[in-house]
């Protein structure tokens, strides 16, 4: 069975559904092809931009302060690389940089209005959200369930972590206790926090219970009242103005659970960020899938990019294998949003590194091949570092257009676009900037592949 | 010493420890465990953790990461692993594509090899069934009850009764199932009067057997290849060029053997047979030229043998088909592709979980405003059936190839 069509993703994180529905609302035909869930499926549910730079402790104030440092130190970062295309003169290039990532923010909160993940925040200054941890970080767009309103800004907040009974995820006296001596360290409010369990049993037992139970039990009908009626008490008892919960208010309708408890225990109620595979996240995930279908996009899922047809520098066609089924997709461009280690854009093993679909050569964060590098040897012992892994940066080195080019510089086709965590020169976990390049990279990959096919055509 | 030796030879020398050694196809998927991570992305996504929470299922994880590590007798992960449904949901999500529906029916096979008084006991009435009739259900005792039962079906359907074909040599082998051959008559009809129609060159199995996959599900690896043993050899003897079947877990069980067995003839679904053999243009055509259809809301729901353990694209076949259908207006359930509960031999023994699992698919179908929801597999079909009439709904059912058969014209 073949198919045709103008554009192919291959991935669904968060780059690979921008750029498809970037494209199916330009009018091309387009097919994602996903093989499993992505990084954006297990992110925090919030969109960094960039939070820190390498080695630096302060974290960033704004995204555009951010876009101008990383300009200076790391030209060839993923945010740079629109810069270098020669259409644009020089004195415009910071203009066009800032520009684009703003675009996508503005983009991505306009489209995700309206689903079950609406996002809030803009691009002129990070927000300071607070994890499950008890700490904070900085980040551009939140989810509007984790907004925590006044609680720094107002003198006489007082701040309620609320665990739950059998789920092991969230420790509430842990997080109080850290936060607190942030607060104190940092001489603002709430000078007052406290903690309490109160039990939500979806399975009328109070163990072994998850985020997914818990969050799919507070969609269900009366639920939040319940729990409204349990917190009352804790909340008169040290006379909270703040509730803070672990991010599990609902998967559907966590917006409204949250406005609902909100309504009836007087206080404001927000979600913090929480670990991996996080419900923000799974609701991230699922808002864009919305956005991409509703635009008109196609998605073939559990279908994976097994080899494709390569005619001198044309991209012919990918052959999408299913568990027990191939299909051969012909199309006028495609846009790789694989991922790295975690969606499998990029493998490593004793040999080295290599891009999985075309076999294309990965670079390091300085650009220097990374066809050999062993992923052990590329670690170092100390797993959370101010450099980071260095591992982390390695992938796909691009052209301005965001092609992926060979080790002569030169583009390996020129209708294959790259787009997320495949390419290499930044390191998400250091910078908190996963999820900002998977949206603007994968909104310039679509640009681009739009622009290519209408040149063709 | 040819491989089967080898394997004999190595099991006898590890009897003792109860260990049975993998077969070299079970490898890739033992394999496949090592690349968990253990994040968890799939308990947020498995139906039966949905519907009877992790404390009685305890998830897709725990089976990739501890009960495939049970003691050699997997004895300890009995009351778990036997509650999978099968769905495929896990390995679908999974960013590394971890094999943890096959990898339950090897551990389930342990258990049956070494523990069977841990089976289930509703899953060895099955086994005595099979061993006793080659098929997963009592078959009739009275032949003409079970034509009655046939014609009535047809009767009511308005579907024409073309009689059986057998003949070496056809194209076509076609192959009902276990549940269209002795229980859903009509799907069996239905798929032959629609061959027919188009005029495809096609055969019945002179004496039907079952596919093996209920075998396969449970446990019992032995009958599991005994069955497709049976299978290939009357495969064979037909000289077949390919199967079509019209239920969901055949498709991906005898797509599965006739690659390991070598049958040189592959398997597929009826609808695929439609869309790559026949061609939406004759299908458009035929659909057509019924003079008065009937109009009718119909939601989909996807058998999760086609769409994760197939192909996603074979549903995209079956709406383009309902797509052609004049009259016919669909509307997609928000769960249209939720596991109905009725998969890994879960409803033959703790139809709680089973009947639990189906009721997000009812609360989405009801909102669609649909009056009869269609689906290409029998069992399916029975399972969503059975529990919408409990629950007094007023919604029909219709496999999916009785639904295309009633609007085809009559063959002139």
């Amino acid at each position: 069975m073949d198919l045709e069509t103008d554009l192919v993703v291959i991935g669904g994180g968060m780059a690979g559904l921008i750029a498809g529905t970037i494209a199916a609302e330009a009018g091309l035909d387009t097919i994602l092809l996903r093989k499993g869930q992505s990084a954006t499926a297990y992110s925090s549910g919030a969109i960094d931009v960039i939070g820190y730079l390498p080695e630096a402790s302060e974290p960033i104030i704004s995204p555009e302060e951010g876009l101008f440092a990383l300009s200076r130190l790391y030209p060839l970062h993923p945010y740079n690389v629109l810069g270098y295309d020669k259409r644009i003169e020089f004195e415009k290039v910071m203009e066009n940089i800032v520009g684009r990532t703003k675009d996508t923010v503005t983009w991505l909160k306009a489209h995700l209005d309206g689903t079950i993940a609406p996002l809030m925040g803009d691009f002129e200054s990070n927000m300071h959200p607070i994890t499950i941890l008890g700490t904070t970080k900085p980040t551009c767009l939140i989810q509007k369930t984790m907004h925590n309103g006044d609680v720094q800004d107002r003198e006489d907040s007082v701040l309620l972590f609320v665990g739950i009974m059998g789920y092991a995820d969230f420790n509430p006296s842990t997080a109080a206790k850290t936060y607190l001596e942030d607060r104190m360290a940092a001489a603002g409010p709430p000078r007052k926090v406290g903690h309490c369990i109160i039990q939500v049993m979806p399975f009328g037992k109070p163990y072994n219970v998850s985020s997914i139970e818990l969050a799919r039990h507070l969609d269900h009908e009366g639920s939040i009242e319940n729990l409204a009626e349990q917190l009352k008490e804790h909340i008169e008892q040290i006379g909270a103005t703040h509730v803070a919960f672990p991010p599990v208010l609902g998967l559907q309708d966590a917006l409204k659970n949250k406005e609902k408890l909100e309504e009836l225990t007087g206080t404001t109620v927000f979600e913090l960020l929480g670990f991996p595979p996080s419900i923000p996240g799974q609701r991230l995930q699922r808002a864009l899938e919305t956005i991409f279908t509703k635009a008109g996009g196609k998605m073939l899922l559990g279908h994976e990019a097994t080899s494709y047809l390569k005619v001198d520098d044309n991209l012919k066609s990918i052959t999408a294998a299913s568990p027990r089924r191939e299909i051969k997709i012909d199309a006028k461009a495609f846009v790789l949003a694989t991922g790295k280690y975690i969606g499998g854009g990029i493998a490593g093993d004793e040999t080295g590194l290599r891009e999985t679909v075309f076999d294309l050569k990965p670079v390091t964060g300085d650009y220097h091949s990374a066809m050999e590098i062993v992923p052990s040897r590329f670690t170092s012992r100390l797993s959370i570092s101010p450099t980071g892994q260095p591992i982390q940066s390695c992938g796909l080195s691009v052209d301005p257009r965001f092609r992926p080019v060979d080790e002569d510089g030169l583009e390996w086709a020129k209708n294959l676009f790259a787009a997320g965590a495949v390419l290499a020169g930044y390191n998400y976990s250091v910078e908190k900037s996963g999820l900002g390049v998977a949206a603007t990279s994968g909104y310039s990959a679509a640009k681009n592949a739009i622009e290519f096919i209408k040149e063709v055509a | 010493m040819d491989e089967n030796e080898a394997f004999e030879y190595v099991k006898s020398t590890l009897k003792k420890e109860k260990i049975t050694p993998y077969h070299s196809d079970e490898l890739e998927i033992v394999k496949s465990i090592g690349a968990c991570i253990n994040c968890g992305l799939c308990i947020n996504h498995c139906p039966v953790v949905a519907s009877v929470g992790l404390d009685r299922f305890s998830g897709p994880r725990s089976i990739a990461v501890e009960l495939s590590r049970s003691p050699p007798e997997f004895w300890a992960t009995a009351d778990k692993v036997y509650l999978c449904t099968g769905c495929g949901t896990c390995r679908e999500v999974c960013p590394k594509n971890v094999n943890i529906p096959e990898i339950v029916n090897i551990v389930r096979a342990n258990i049956f090899e070494h523990r069977p008084d841990l089976v289930p006991k509703g899953l060895m009435i099955v086994k005595e069934i099979i061993e006793e009739h080659n098929l997963a259900f009592e078959p009739w005792e009275d032949k003409e009850e079970k034509e009655e039962s046939r014609d009535m079906r047809l009767e009511r359907l308005g579907i024409p009764y073309i009689p059986d074909v057998v003949k070496e040599n056809a194209e076509v082998l076609f192959y009902p199932g276990c549940q269209a051959e002795e229980r859903a008559q009509e799907v069996r009809e239905a798929a032959k009067a629609i061959l027919d129609y188009f005029d495809v060159d096609y055969t019945l199995l002179d004496e039907f057997s079952c596919c093996s996959l209920p075998s396969h599900l449970m446990g019992d690896a032995k009958t599991a290849r005994n069955l497709a043993h049976q299978l290939k050899g009357k495969v064979k003897k037909l000289g077949v060029k390919k199967v079509v079947t019209t239920c969901a877990g055949c498709t991906s069980n005898l797509a599965d053997l006739s690659v390991r067995d070598e049958w040189g003839a592959p398997a597929y679904h009826l609808l695929e047979y439609l869309v790559e053999e026949i061609g939406f243009e004759k299908l458009a055509d035929a659909l057509k030229k019924v003079a008065k259809p009937n109009d009718v809301h119909v939601s989909v729901h996807d058998p999760c043998h086609l769409i994760r353990h197939t192909s996603r694209q074979v549903m995209e076949h079956a709406l383009n088909i309902l797509r052609l259908m004049p009259g016919v207006r669909v509307t997609e359930s928000v769960e249209h592709d939720n596991c109905c509960g009725g998969g890994g031999m879960v409803s033959f023994h703790a139809s709680e979980v089973a009947n639990s699992v189906v009721q997000e698919n009812m609360m989405a179908l009801e909102k669609t405003g649909a009056e009869r929801l269609v689906t290409p597999c029998p069992l399916c079909t029975a399972q969503i059936e059975n529990n919408l009439f409990k629950s007094g709904s007023s919604i029909e059912v219709d496999d999916l190839t009785v639904f295309i058969a009633q609007r085809l014209p009559k063959k002139e």
